[in-house]
């Protein structure tokens, strides 16, 4: 049973793959998938950081206000530069330079996060709602609400090059797949053949005897909160590339988007339990979802419901498989 | 255990990925136009997603009908769904006059042509058609009608929509530029209200806080005229004017019942069908034989037309 529940995720993912491959021949097409990997990326970058915070016992709700404030940043440094008033000039960054400065921005939110959690001891839901907003707001306050629009760069200025972080292909495969890629296969290193990953999951599983054993619990949990800021940076600034243009309102309620692939790749909310391949595949069942019942022309309406009844019949499903008295042992399963 | 996850997880991918390699996609037996609009929640959009939708099916074709929720990332992920289905052609009410552009080029880039509706995008020679009521003349019809009913003196209350959207500060222009000629009209307070009923319900409540002595108010948008109506009629407050614009079957009913005194309608049913068919001689011949930007006037709806009206149309002239 236990690795039933364990492989749920994988399953939920066949079954849904199997459904829609049968209900629409557009379905199983290199074209349809290589898309889908494509649309899948944003919220697995998302996820993947969401993932160290919630193995750590705690959550990330200002991910998505993270991701459009990079967004912002890039598009005002592309569009607008740095104007330095006393001196007179305006500072023009090429583009992995943008690209590095709103990777920074999302790193510097991730650590007021951590410092909140940590120093403050302020609980993560209020912390990191606090920093939704915040976050949310400076994206507006960037541009007063405007769009940075035709992120392309001028060749005189040297800032050309950034639509290729969200629209670049290497080997014929859109860029957002390799930074899924690659960020999954170090994420799951991290987590599963490091000290660093083991001390995440024992700061969940039990905090206090985490500290009893010598583990500096703060600086993990700080470490956590600027991981998930530098995803959600990530997911902000390929959008931004993606759509060369950079809106302030990008990002709203992904964060839900992103706990649900964690919770549906089996990583439990309460902490120490789960796994970065669990959140890679919730974020493909998510993504299925997503794009099949798009292609299968279903209402908006019914999608919505659709999704919320998958996400929530995945975990009932862990709940009935874990019994009672034992079913909340942290750590249990590992 | 979590090794077996990653390993099984890889495991399927990997079939999946493997099962696509023979697949092709069978082209559609009907030719598909995509119809992509913000969400239905709002009749309007639901109005013209329903008018496109029937049209292009009475022409013939097969659809699909998507929704962006406002969020351009969300809007590139369904032009390229609707791309791999093989869409002929797109219908779209964008997320965005910029962070659109990307995505529109890339229709036209795969061949497939793309007609605006209700919402210009910031650049030309992408979109094939971009058709929009025109909310200048709309809001100077509006204003007009303001200034009528107030007698041409008066202390009003402007509720703009929101700031970062081009209709909002188009329709305060438009509203401006005819009040401005009445010197005897005088505002009171201009604030916005996001194009929010609650906003509108609220801001309104705090405005008559400081000042009860107002004659009218002009609202950029429909939903902020009913939310501002309701807080006016709970500050006994019934017989202030109140003037919206779109058009929207509840603020028809408001007029009916006299809550709202005018609106300014917004043909959205009927610029949704003119890009359908526009869309259809465009695949057929080639061209549209109309320019690209097209804008259509809007009407003035009052208790004595309101029952003329439909959802978003004029339905007996």
């Amino acid at each position: 049973v236990s690795l039933l529940v364990r492989l749920r995720a994988v399953l939920a993912l066949a079954l849904l793959v199997a459904v829609f491959s049968s209900l629409t021949p557009a379905f199983l097409t290199q074209g349809n998938l290589v898309m889908l990997a494509k649309h899948v990326a944003l919220n697995a970058i998302l996820a993947l950081g969401m993932t160290f915070v919630v193995l750590s016992g705690g959550i990330d709700l200002s991910v998505g206000s993270i991701a459009g404030l990079a967004g912002m940043v890039a598009g005002w440094l592309i569009h607008d530069g740095l104007v330095l008033r006393p001196l007179g000039v305006v500072v023009y960054f090429s583009a992995p330079s943008v690209i590095v400065i709103g990777l920074l921005v999302g790193i510097a939110v991730g650590a007021v996060n951590g410092l909140l959690v940590v120093r403050a001891r302020v609980a993560p839901f209020i912390a990191t709602l606090g920093t939704l907003y915040v976050a949310r707001g400076a994206a507006m306050l960037v541009s007063s609400g405007a769009t940075f629009p035709n992120l392309v760069g001028r060749a005189d200025l040297g800032n050309t090059g950034f639509p290729l972080l969200g629209t670049g292909t290497l080997l014929k495969l859109p860029a957002p797949i390799w930074i899924m890629a690659a960020l999954g296969v170090v994420s799951a290193f991290v987590a599963s053949r490091t000290p660093f990953g083991r001390r995440v999951y024992a700061v969940g599983d039990n905090e206090r005897a985490a500290a009893l054993v010598g583990i500096r619990v703060a600086r993990v949990k700080l470490a956590v909160y600027v991981m998930s800021g530098f995803c959600a940076a990530l997911t902000g600034l390929v959008i931004a590339s993606q759509l060369q243009a950079a809106h302030p309102a990008t990002g709203q309620t992904f964060e839900l988007s992103a706990i649900a692939a964690v919770v549906l790749g089996g990583t439990s909310l309460s902490g120490g339990r789960g796994s970065v391949g669990g959140t890679l595949v919730g974020a493909f069942v998510i993504g299925v979802l997503n794009d099949g019942l798009v292609l299968l022309g279903v209402s908006e309406f019914w999608q919505i419901v659709i999704k919320g009844i998958v996400i929530v019949a995945a975990v009932v499903v862990d709940q009935l498989a874990s019994r009672p008295g034992t079913g909340t042992a942290p750590g249990r399963q590992r | 255990m979590r090794r077996k996850v990653l390993r099984s997880g890889a495991a399927v991918l990997l079939a999946v990925l493997g099962g696509m390699a023979g697949c092709r996609s069978a082209p559609p037996a009907k030719r598909l136009v995509a119809i992509i609009t913000p969400p239905h929640d709002n009749p309007f959009f639901k109005a013209e997603a329903e008018a496109a939708d029937a049209a292009a099916r009475a022409l013939g074709y097969e659809t699909l009908v998507l929704s962006h929720d406002d969020d351009a990332s969300r809007q590139d992920q369904l032009v390229d769904s609707a791309l791999a289905k093989g869409a002929a052609a797109i219908v779209l009410d964008n997320a965005g006059a910029d962070a659109s552009v990307a995505a529109v080029r890339k229709a036209k880039e795969a061949g497939v042509p793309s007609f605006l509706i209700d919402r210009e995008m910031n650049a030309t020679g992408v979109a094939t058609a971009q058709i929009v009521s025109n909310n200048y003349q709309g809001a100077t019809l509006g204003a007009q009608e303001f200034v009528r009913l107030l007698g041409e003196r008066g202390r009003y209350v402007e509720l703009v929509g929101k700031e970062s959207d081009t209709n909002a500060a188009i329709r305060s222009k438009g509203y401006g530029d005819v009040l401005r000629k009445y010197p005897d009209i005088v505002s009171v307070a201009r604030v916005s209200a996001n194009w929010s009923q609650t906003e509108a319900f609220q801001k309104m409540e705090t405005i008559l806080q400081g000042n009860r002595k107002i004659d009218g108010v002009l609202a950029g948008n429909d939903t902020m005229a009913v939310g501002a109506s309701a807080a006016l009629l709970a500050a006994g407050l019934p017989k202030v004017v109140v003037v919206g614009f779109d058009g929207s079957p509840d603020a028809l009913a408001a007029i009916r019942r006299g809550e709202i005194r005018a609106t300014v309608l917004q043909p959205a049913a009927q610029i949704a069908r003119t890009a359908v068919e526009q869309a259809d001689l465009f695949l057929r011949t080639g061209s549209t034989g109309r320019p690209e930007k097209q804008s259509v006037d809007c009407l003035l709806v009052t208790p004595e037309n309101a029952d003329r009206f439909g959802i978003f149309e004029l339905v007996r002239k």
